[in-house]
């Protein structure tokens, strides 16, 4: 019974020590808290839009014509473009697209609507940048909105001057037409889709650097390592001791994060809290093991650089511009030793899906492998110095 | 003349002979720009899968399926027997999208009338869902093209004419650029030039807090002297990342040498007096290590390019370009994939000569204030 006592006593004081280490050392206690909120915080106005609207494109109207001059008011009506500018010519119209002033052009072709309603096909072409990918891809739905729209009531209008009677016209329009569903994120709010994963991203980044650095800074010297070992009365509690309190902070700042994307923000939460925090708090001992993993193996100014080079890039790999199921197998074998991709998995599965907690757990449990693994690398690791310093001594 | 000269000699000795610096400029240059582009590499996705549910099962659903098929956009992964079972595979992240054709979808065409199928896509990853999307939209337009257009052809209208009415104006959508719509193409230059950036920035931040400076100069000297080596160094580098690497990666370029010369010597000097700066503030090369390593990511969101300007808050748009990214990625990119003639990159050039010439500024103030320890033990 005594013995339990020392060992929760062991753990608190290394607790407290940390805390106190914490409060004195500006640089670390930035890194585990204003640093992160700062940076989330940017990201989240970049982001807080949710959706680019009337995005500015140019038009070069050669027909001039009531219909040409419909589809123009049509193709600005519609929420993601905006016709901000008349080109004369296309070199002009190609000059605003270098420019970087509009993102697409729009060109009616001279004699639209003569040949349009003679019954002639008459293309309309639209231009756009998409060296811009998401951005030219948001300029192009606008038009593709519209210009079909516009055609269909064409189409309409052709037949029934034939004679066809108004509703055979209109159902003749789309024979098959696919009725698009978007499932889980039905707005295509870029909040709920890019920034939700980009905030665990910086986390994942920090969390490993700070904690390769506090490790970093008891490691460095072999008397500190003695110290904490003897605060702690044991190899796990100093353990525990040591980390927790960040594993605290980072969780408080994940936390602080998500109240804004859930409360302001509008992010639903349709799959199970509980589930979304125990991966939160899986992840975040994935990363500080990594951290810890890295400073125990490597000294300190190296295991930072390549905490920076592990969790740096790490974005690209999680798969959320670019999908995993489209990467190569060294870019898809990379992003599942990351941690960041696993919660991600599931912080999707909780939030936008909604997954059913039968089919929810694999990234959890893959989380939690990550904790295992790293945990014994860390408890082997210090074995091996701890039986070093008994043959020196 | 002479004193910057020295500067910069001892600067160009410390970026090679420093580790931490060398380690930072020159080894985490290459591991980036082998390992940054590895997702992207592939440049399209292609066949995502999704799962057909055919309540239908007659000749035109399995046409309609069989062209689905053939598109370069999607798979179909397995027919699944209702949408209880495609629910669950979307679940298991097997598939990313239901097709339901309803039954009577033959029976619907064969009397004239509109035959709508259902398409359940997962939004939850918009590049997957904008695939599914575009695949099966454009299969079923073109069996419906066709469906109408044989109608009219019955109805004795001539083939082609019967084509014309069936699409009267058709929209046709040209992509400039990056016309495979590749994502490599479209992701990398972009986070080359910020890669360049962050190097350039930590490499110079560590060389102002770690120790050993000898050569003592006025603070104009100083910093001339030390943005010569950094221009001297980059001559190596930008070239690598901007001509070197798009060309070993297969990126299409268009654009000269000359726009990208005129645009790397402002990037340069702005990020250099950027990095002096952050050295001052910092202090010590951890601190640069640890603060700058977990910024990079929100510069690129800043930047204007994979979020459009005009959606971030006008608040904080001015701001945006006081990070050198902003206008570099904005200007490198126009300069280099769209092949933009220096007269319409005026924007770019003269914000970043203005970032050069307030960073470089700033850090002869700061190198001004500066106490002279090494001075004072001198004398």
């Amino acid at each position: 019974m005594r013995q339990r006592a020392d060992l929760r006593f062991g753990f608190l004081l290394v607790f407290g020590r940390e805390l106190a280490w914490l409060w004195r050392r500006p640089l670390l206690f930035a890194l585990v808290s204003t640093v992160p909120l700062v940076l989330m915080a940017v990201l989240m106005v970049i982001f807080s839009a949710g959706l680019a609207t009337r995005l500015p494109i140019a038009v070069l109207d050669l027909d001039g014509s009531n219909l040409s001059r419909q589809i123009i008011r049509a193709v600005d009506a519609t929420p993601d473009t905006a016709v901000v500018q008349r080109v004369a010519e296309l070199a002009e119209g190609r000059r605003m697209v270098l420019e970087g002033r509009v993102h697409g052009l729009l060109m009616l072709p001279r004699r639209l609507e003569q040949d349009v309603l003679a019954g002639r096909r008459a293309e309309v072409v639209f231009f756009y940048n998409i060296q811009t990918m998401t951005t030219g891809n948001m300029t192009l739905r606008g038009v593709n909105a519209a210009v079909p729209a516009m055609e269909g009531n064409l189409r309409v209008s052709l037949r029934s001057a034939h004679g066809e009677p108004l509703p055979a016209a209109q159902a003749a329009l789309q024979p098959l037409p696919v009725q698009v569903s978007p499932l889980f994120n039905p707005t295509m709010n870029y909040a709920h889709f890019l920034l939700a994963a980009l905030l665990p991203t910086v986390l994942q980044i920090l969390a490993v650097t700070a904690t390769a650095y506090a490790v970093g800074l008891d490691v460095e010297t072999p008397h500190r390592m003695r110290v904490l070992r003897m605060l702690g009365g044991g190899l796990w509690q100093a353990l525990a001791g040591k980390v927790l309190p960040y594993t605290l902070l980072f969780i408080t700042v994940l936390g602080v994060a998500d109240a804004v994307l859930f409360g302001v923000l509008g992010m639903p939460l349709r799959g199970s809290l509980g589930l979304l925090l125990l991966s939160g708090l899986l992840f975040l001992l994935a990363c500080q093991g990594i951290g810890l993993v890295l400073a125990l193996y490597l000294p300190m100014a190296s295991a930072i650089s390549a905490a920076t080079l592990i969790t740096g890039p790490a974005f690209g790999f999680m798969g959320i511009g670019f999908p995993r199921i489209g990467m190569n197998e060294f870019a898809q074998a990379w992003g599942a030793i990351l941690p960041g991709t696993w919660y991600l998995m599931a912080r999707v599965d909780q939030t936008i899906r909604g997954t059913p907690l039968e089919y929810s757990w694999r990234p959890v449990f893959v989380l939690l492998g990550f904790v295992l693994t790293l945990a014994s690398l860390v408890v082997l690791r210090l074995n091996v110095l701890g039986a070093r310093r008994a043959a020196v001594a | 003349m002479k004193a910057l000269l020295a500067v910069f000699r001892e600067e160009m000795g410390r970026i090679f002979f420093l580790r931490p610096v060398f380690a930072v400029l020159i080894v985490a240059a290459g591991i980036y720009a082998l390992l940054y582009p590895q997702p992207y590499l592939n440049e399209a996705l292609r066949r995502a899968p999704i799962v057909a549910v055919d309540k239908d099962g007659t000749t035109t659903s399995r046409e309609l399926l069989r062209r689905v098929a053939a598109s370069p956009d999607v798979s179909i992964a397995f027919l699944a027997p209702d949408l209880a079972a495609a629910e669950a595979a979307i679940w298991r992240r097997e598939a990313h999208g239901i097709l339901l054709i309803p039954a009577d979808f033959e029976r619907y065409l064969l009397h004239g009338r509109p035959s709508p199928i259902a398409l359940y896509a997962d939004a939850s990853y918009f590049l997957i869902y904008q695939r599914i999307n575009s695949g099966v939209s454009t299969a079923a337009r073109d069996l419906g093209t066709q469906v109408e257009a044989s109608r009219l052809v019955a109805r004795g209208l001539d083939p082609g004419l019967a084509l014309a009415a069936a699409d009267p104006m058709p929209l046709t959508a040209v992509p400039l650029f990056n016309p495979q719509g590749g994502y490599a193409t479209y992701v990398l230059p972009a986070a080359f030039v910020l890669i360049l950036q962050q190097t350039l920035l930590i490499g110079v931040g560590l060389l102002g807090t770690l120790p050993g400076r000898q050569k003592r100069a006025g603070p104009v000297a100083t910093v001339l002297g030390r943005l010569l080596a950094y221009l001297v160094f980059e001559t190596l580098v930008l070239p690598f990342y901007l001509v070197a690497l798009p060309y070993l990666y297969g990126l299409p370029r268009l654009g000269g040498a000359w726009p990208m010369l005129a645009l790397a010597l402002p990037f340069t000097l702005a990020v250099g007096g950027m990095g002096m700066m952050t050295a001052t503030l910092l202090r010590r090369p951890l601190a640069v290590q640890l603060l700058l390593g977990s910024i990079g990511l929100p510069f690129f969101f800043l930047a204007g390019f994979a979020w459009p300007s005009e959606a971030i808050p006008e608040l904080l748009r001015p701001l945006t370009f006081l990070v050198p990214s902003t206008a570099a990625i904005d200007g490198f990119v126009r300069a280099l994939q769209l092949g933009a003639p220096l007269t319409e990159l005026k924007r770019p050039l003269l914000t970043l000569w203005a970032l050069a010439l307030l960073y470089g500024g700033a850090a002869m103030i700061l190198e001004a204030l500066r106490p002279k320890v090494a001075s004072g033990l001198a004398t």
